[in-house]
């Protein structure tokens, strides 16, 4: 197939995505028992983070490796303005990027779209009050369905039912917001959303769900330690909210783009059971303990800058447009 | 010249009148559509043909006329006679329905808003009593233990 200097680089584009992250995804994959065991092993604010970011290592690495490698290389040295014959298995790899890029796009608008519906909804039923001890308003909405969740992905809201305002003292409801919070802090709705987005193996195969599923499950508990702090009177009462909101009936259906409290909770009794262990649940980490983790940030900054300048010499560049010339014939 | 544009400024005052009332249809408007989605464009004779019992070429002419008035469908002369096509398809035209019904909801009194929360909250399971139970009993027997301790 014969195609134009811009049309053959979307397609070499498509193409070095899906092999990036085929063989990234298809690693991991091969590496994800060892991590979980290890996920397993360490706190779950820990175990949340490490699996986020080997969940989103492929589609980072891949869109990396496009954007920062194959595009520049092609720009610099392909001549402009030319004709080219695209080999086979070039259109076929970029048909396959191009297939799992719009599968993840499909699932991930109606999300969004049904997510954006029911905060508007929330909203437009809902009053906006303010709860004791509560610097933020949340939106109450007049139901007595167990409703107790964080809505809206760069500004999240706290909605609440009346019901869930009722059962729950206060005590409990403190706990319960702190939780919420937590959700709040490490933008789990974010996530959410970028695990949406990441595109799979191949269309309609997500190798990696086993990670997903466990992630979720750590984002919980991570919550639960922060929402505790390690104060075990605070704990039990998250513990008394979890079961008191259970009580209360079937937990509403949320989009997947909402954090709540109990509703995609299958793991209820480990939950409960973790927060009333005797010994104390790991605190937050403190403003003291942010410190280090600002300067990893800056080491790690500075890091990639440095990995950049060195991949971005014409002698890698000119290596990549060899190979992106084999994939491409 | 004049008459034409003065019907043009009406056709789109009243598609724009109520977009609510625009979108409900009586029986006969609603069999008329169905015909234009699934057939497409179609002239009034066409139209006529297709129905499943016998109705007067005018009376169509006149239901189809309303339709193209609500803002359901576009015509365009050829051979001195209009051919109608549907705006929407059937899906968007459900799904505005839809979205007016949600609107009328909101806007309207305290419990029509409840009604409407109790469609959004969909149940999705239960938890078992029996486990709750022990949960609770499991909550309580720490809630003594912290107390005699004097623990925070």
């Amino acid at each position: 197939m014969i195609l134009p200097y811009t049309l053959r680089l979307l397609c070499l584009c498509f193409a070095s995505f899906f092999v990036l992250n085929f063989a990234a995804c298809l690693l991991i994959r091969i590496a994800s028992k060892s991590a979980l065991r290890f996920a397993e092993s360490t706190a779950a604010s820990t175990a949340a983070r490490f699996l986020i970011a080997l969940r989103m290592l492929p589609f980072a690495l891949a869109t990396l490796g496009v954007l920062g490698l194959c595009v520049p290389s092609y720009f610099w040295l392909e001549p402009a303005a030319t004709s080219e014959r695209v080999g086979i298995v070039c259109v076929v790899l970029a048909l396959l990027g191009a297939a799992t890029w719009s599968v993840s796009i499909m699932r991930t608008a109606p999300s969004l779209f049904a997510s954006m519906r029911h905060n508007r909804l929330c909203r437009l039923s809902g009053q906006e009050s303010y709860l004791p001890g509560e610097p933020s308003p949340v939106v109450l909405v007049e139901t007595e369905a167990p409703l107790l969740a964080m809505s809206g992905l760069f500004r999240p809201r706290l909605v609440i039912s009346r019901g869930v305002l009722r059962a729950l003292s206060f005590e409990e409801l403190h706990a319960a917001l702190r939780h919420e919070h937590a959700h709040r802090t490490s933008r789990d709705n974010a996530k959410r959303l970028l695990l949406l987005l990441a595109p799979d193996i191949f269309p309609f195969v997500r190798p990696l769900g086993a990670l997903e599923r466990t992630w979720s499950k750590f984002a919980e508990w991570a919550a639960d330690d922060q929402a505790a702090s390690g104060d075990s009177s605070r704990a039990v009462s998250l513990a008394a909210a979890l079961v008191h909101v259970a009580r209360m009936g079937a937990a509403p259906r949320l989009p997947y783009l909402f954090t709540s409290l109990l509703a995609r909770d299958r793991d209820l009794s480990a939950r409960v059971d973790r927060l009333l262990q005797p010994a104390p649940i790991l605190p937050a980490p403190t403003d003291l303990a942010r410190k280090p983790q600002a300067q990893f940030r800056i080491a790690a900054f500075l890091f990639a800058a440095c990995l950049a300048a060195i991949l971005l010499t014409p002698s890698t560049l000119s290596a990549v447009h060899k190979v992106l010339e084999l994939l491409l014939h | 010249m004049r008459v034409i544009v003065i019907r043009f400024l009406k056709n789109r005052i009243s598609r724009g009148a109520n977009p609510s009332q625009s979108l409900a249809l009586g029986s006969l408007e609603f069999e008329l559509m169905e015909i234009l989605w699934s057939r497409g464009e179609s002239s009034v004779r066409d139209v006529v043909g297709q129905l499943s019992r016998p109705l007067a070429y005018t009376t169509v002419m006149t239901t189809l006329d309303r339709l193209f008035k609500k803002g359901l469908l576009d015509r365009h002369k050829s051979d001195r006679a209009f051919v109608y096509s549907p705006l929407f398809s059937r899906q968007e035209w459900e799904r505005r329905r839809a979205g007016n019904l949600v609107a009328g909801f909101l806007s309207g009194p305290h419990p029509s808003r409840e009604l409407l929360l109790s469609c959004l909250l969909e149940a999705v399971g239960e938890h078992d009593t029996t486990l709750l139970d022990d949960l609770e009993k499991k909550i309580r027997s720490r809630r003594k233990g912290i107390l005699r301790q004097g623990q925070p």
